[in-house]
C-alpha cells in the first residue's frame, strides 16, 4: 500500500460517512436502517485503519513520523470517539462533529500529498517512539472531540437551554484527554533522556506542551472549584487552540530555530 | 479582615499575588542583571528538604489558619498555574538561550526565563500550594486520596528536584577520532575544557544508510524533484520512476562497489564501496544506458545530464551510526557499543552517541559521544513513577464515573 491509493481510499471513507450519517438521520423509526447506518460509518473508521496497517507494512516503520502521517491516524481516530460517545452516553450528535473533522484532516492530506519515505532517523528509533506519539494522538483526538462537544453546549445554551449530559462529555473527554496527555509529556521525557540524555530541556516544543498541559490542568482546578459549567465551556473550546499552536504551530514561532524536535524531515 | 480577604477562595487576592510575583521577579532580574544564583551539593538538597519540612509542620500544625488554608487553596493554586503558563508562554515564543543582550527582554531575562527570577519566585510559591495541599491529604491517611497525593506529591518532587538538581546536572562533549584514546571533554555551556575521571577509546565509527534514491536536480532552481515510483520504492534491480517526459528503470545494483581501472564499477566490500546504479533512461523514442553512483569523498558521483536538468543517485539518510568504544577508569575496563536512543552507563555517567563529522558523513573519523551525569535523576524519576500511578488512577476513575458531572 503506498502513497498512490490513498486518495481512492480516502473518498471512499469519506463517502462512507457522509451515506452513513445521511441514512442514519433519516432512519427515524426504522431499527434496521439504523443498524445499516452504524454498520456504514464504522465501516469508513475501519478502511482507514486498514489503510493504516497496511501502509505501515509497506513502510516498515510506524507511519508516525510527518504531520500528514499523523492527520491519518487523527482521521481513523476521532470518529471512533464519537461512535464511543454515542455507545456509554446515548449522544447522538458528537459522532457528526467528529466525523467532519476527520474528512477535514483527509482532505488536508489529499491537498497537500505526503513524499513516501521509508526513512527513520535514529532519533527516532526507540521503543519509546510508538507509545509516546500514539499517547499524544489519543490525548489530542479526545480534547478534539472535548472542544467540539463544548462548541455544542454554547450553542445549544443560547437555543434551548442548558444539558447536563453535554456538560458531562464534554468533562469525561477532557478529563481522559488530560490523562493521556499527562502519560505523553511522561513518555516524552523519558524518551528524551534515552535520546538526548535530557528529560527536560525547554525546547519549543516541550514548553508548548507544557503550556497545553497547564491549560487543561487550570480546566480540572476550575472544576473542582465549583466554576460554572457555562463559563466552562468556553474555557474548553478555546484550551483546544493552544493545543493547536502546540500540534504545528510550534514550526512558526520565532523560538523554533533551534527545536530539536522537527515533525516534518528536511 | 483576614476572612474578608482570604477565606473562601480569595480569587482576588490569589490573582492579585501572582500578578505581584511576576512584577517583582522581573523588577529584581531588571536590577540585579543576572539569573538566580545556582546552589551545588549538599545545599541544594538542604533547602529542599528544610522546605518540605516546613510544608509539613505549618501544613499540620495551621491547618485551620485562613491565611495558612488560602495559600494551600485552589484559587491561588490556579492564579499560580496562569501564571507559570504565562511565563511559559514567554518562553515559548522568544528564542532561549538567543543573544537579545542590552535589549529591554534581554534585560529582563526573557530570553532565559526558565532560569531567571519571575519563573523562581512563581514556582516557589507554587510549591508551597502544592505541598500544602498534598500534607493536607496525606495527614490522616486516607486511601480515596491515594490518587490525589501520587498525582500532585510526584508533580512537587519534579519540579522540586528538577529545579534543584538543574545545578548538580553535567552534560559534556567527548570529541574522539578512530583508533585514538581521550579523557577529556567539553563542557558548551562554558566554553572550556575538562578532564573527565575515565578514558574513551574509539575503537570503530560506522554508519549505516537507507538505500539511496534516484531524483532529478534542477540547477538553475536549486531544486530537487522525485519522480512517481511504481510498486518497487527502493533502488534495486527493477525499480522504476517516471518524471514527465522521460522514465529511468534500475537494470543492475549494487550496494557497495568501487570503479577498476577501466571505470567499470566492481562490488567490494561495505567499508569502502559505494552504490552504484545502471540505469536505462526512456525518453521518446531514445533509450541510453549509464552508470549512476552516489559519490564519496574520493570517487566523483556519477550523474546523468537530461537538458537542464541532472538525474542523480543521492546517498540514503543516516539509517545507525554507532561508536564502539572502550572505557577504562574507576569502573574497571569496559567494551561497549553506543547507538543513538542506546546510551551506556559508566561509573556514574550515562555516555550518549551524539554525532560525527556531518561533512565526511558515512567516513567520519571524528565520533562525538557525551557525557552526562545527573545525580538527582533516581528522585526525579520517583516522582514520575507517582504521576503515571496517580494518571492510571485517575484515568480508572474517569472511565467508570458515567453519571452527570
Ligand atoms: C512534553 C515534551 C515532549 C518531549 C520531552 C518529547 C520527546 C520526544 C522525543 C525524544 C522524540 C523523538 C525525537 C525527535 O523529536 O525527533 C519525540 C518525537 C515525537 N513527538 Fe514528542 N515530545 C514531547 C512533546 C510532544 C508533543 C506535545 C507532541 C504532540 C503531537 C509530540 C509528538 C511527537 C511526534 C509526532 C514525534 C515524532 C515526529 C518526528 O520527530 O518526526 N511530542 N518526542
Amino acid at each position: 500500500m503506498t502513497l498512490s491509493d490513498f486518495p481512492p481510499v480516502a473518498f471512499t471513507a469519506m463517502a462512507f460517512w457522509a451515506i452513513g450519517s445521511l441514512l442514519r438521520l433519516s432512519s427515524r423509526r426504522r431499527p434496521l436502517l439504523a443498524y445499516a447506518s452504524y454498520g456504514i460509518m464504522v465501516a469508513g473508521a475501519l478502511l482507514l485503519g486498514w489503510f493504516i496497517a497496511a501502509y505501515w507494512h509497506t513502510l516498515e516503520r510506524p507511519p508516525l513520523r510527518t504531520l500528514g502521517e499523523t492527520r491519518l491516524w487523527y482521521a481513523a481516530f476521532i470518529p471512533v470517539v464519537g461512535f464511543l460517545v454515542e455507545l456509554r452516553w446515548k449522544i447522538a450528535w458528537l459522532k457528526y462533529y467528529c466525523m467532519a473533522l476527520a474528512a477535514f484532516f483527509l482532505s488536508i492530506n489529499l491537498a497537500h500529498p505526503d513524499v513516501f519515505d521509508k526513512a527513520l532517523m535514529p532519533a527516532l528509533q526507540s521503543a519509546w517512539f510508538v507509545p509516546h506519539v500514539i499517547v499524544y494522538l489519543v490525548g489530542y483526538v479526545l480534547l478534539a472531540a472535548s472542544s467540539a462537544a463544548a462548541w455544542h453546549n454554547i450553542i445549544s445554551v443560547f437555543r434551548s437551554g442548558a444539558d447536563r449530559l453535554g456538560y458531562a462529555v464534554s468533562h469525561y473527554l477532557a478529563l481522559l484527554g488530560f490523562v493521556l496527555l499527562t502519560f505523553g509529556l511522561v513518555f516524552g521525557a523519558l524518551w528524551a533522556k534515552e535520546a538526548w540524555g535530557h528529560y527536560w530541556t525547554w525546547d519549543p516544543k516541550e514548553t508548548w506542551a507544557f503550556i497545553s498541559w497547564l491549560a487543561y490542568l487550570g480546566y480540572l482546578h476550575l472544576s473542582a472549584h465549583g466554576t460554572g459549567r457555562d463559563k466552562l465551556q468556553w474555557y474548553l473550546a478555546l484550551s483546544f487552540l493552544v493545543l493547536l499552536v502546540c500540534w504545528f504551530g510550534v514550526n512558526y514561532m520565532p523560538s523554533a530555530q533551534n527545536s530539536v524536535h522537527s515533525y516534518q524531515p528536511n | 479582615m483576614m476572612k474578608a480577604w482570604f477565606g473562601d477562595g480569595g480569587f482576588r487576592v490569589s490573582a492579585m499575588v501572582a500578578v505581584l510575583a511576576v512584577t517583582i521577579g522581573f523588577a529584581v532580574q531588571y536590577m540585579i542583571g543576572t539569573g538566580v544564583p545556582v546552589f551545588h551539593w549538599p545545599y541544594n538538597a538542604l533547602f529542599v528538604a528544610v522546605f518540605a519540612a516546613l510544608l509539613l509542620v505549618f501544613g499540620v500544625l495551621f491547618r485551620n489558619n485562613t491565611f495558612v488554608l488560602w495559600i494551600g487553596g485552589i484559587p491561588f493554586g490556579l492564579s499560580l498555574i496562569f501564571a507559570i503558563a504565562f511565563l511559559s508562554l514567554i518562553g515559548g515564543v522568544i528564542p532561549q538561550d538567543g543573544q537579545v543582550a542590552g535589549s529591554l527582554p534581554g534585560r529582563l531575562g526573557m530570553n532565559r526565563i526558565f532560569s531567571g527570577w519571575p519563573f523562581l519566585l512563581v514556582v516557589l510559591l507554587f510549591l508551597c500550594n502544592l505541598g500544602l495541599s498534598v500534607v493536607w491529604k496525606t495527614v490522616p491517611f486516607r486511601f480515596s486520596n491515594l490518587q490525589f497525593m501520587l498525582f500532585h506529591g510526584g508533580f512537587w518532587i519534579v519540579l522540586a528536584c528538577g529545579l534543584a538538581g538543574a545545578s548538580d546536572l553535567q552534560r559534556v562533549i567527548i570529541p574522539v577520532y578512530e583508533g585514538r584514546e581521550s579523557s577529556r571533554a567539553y563542557i558548551p555551556h562554558e566554553n572550556r575544557m575538562m578532564q573527565l575521571p575515565f578514558s574513551v577509546f574509539l575503537e570503530d565509527f560506522s554508519i549505516e544508510e537507507y538505500s539511496p534514491q534516484i531524483v532529478l536536480y534542477d540547477p538553475q532552481n536549486d531544486r530537487v524533484m522525485s519522480g512517481r515510483q511504481g510498486r518497487e520504492t527502493e533502488v534495486r534491480i527493477g525499480y522504476k520512476a517516471s518524471w514527465p517526459g522521460f522514465q529511468v528503470e534500475v537494470l543492475d545494483y549494487m550496494p557497495h562497489a568501487i570503479p577498476d581501472s577501466s571505470g567499470t564499477p566492481r562490488r567490494t566490500g561495505k567499508s569502502e564501496g559505494i552504490p552504484y546504479a545502471k540505469v536505462r533512461i526512456v525518453a521518446e523514442g531514445t533509450r541510453v544506458e549509464r552508470w549512476l553512483n552516489t559519490g564519496s569523498p574520493f570517487i566523483r558521483p556519477g550523474v546523468v545530464q537530461l537538458d537542464r536538468y541532472f538525474l542523480v543517485m543521492f546517498p540514503g539518510s543516516p539509517k545507525v551510526f554507532r561508536s564502539g568504544v572502550v572505557l577504562t577508569g574507576a569502573g574497571g575496563r569496559k567494551t561497549v557499543d553506543l547507538e543513538v536512543n542506546k546510551p551506556a552507563a559508566y561509573a556514574g555517567w550515562k555516555l550518549y552517541q551524539m554525532g560525527y563529522d556531518e561533512k565526511a558523513g558515512r567516513w567520519s573519523q571524528l565520533s562525538l559521544i557525551e557525557a552526562v551525569r545527573d545525580p538527582w535523576l533516581p528522585a526525579v524519576y520517583c516522582g514520575f513513577i507517582m504521576i503515571m500511578a496517580g494518571n492510571a488512577l485517575f484515568f480508572w476513575k474517569g472511565i467508570k464515573r458515567r453519571e452527570t458531572v
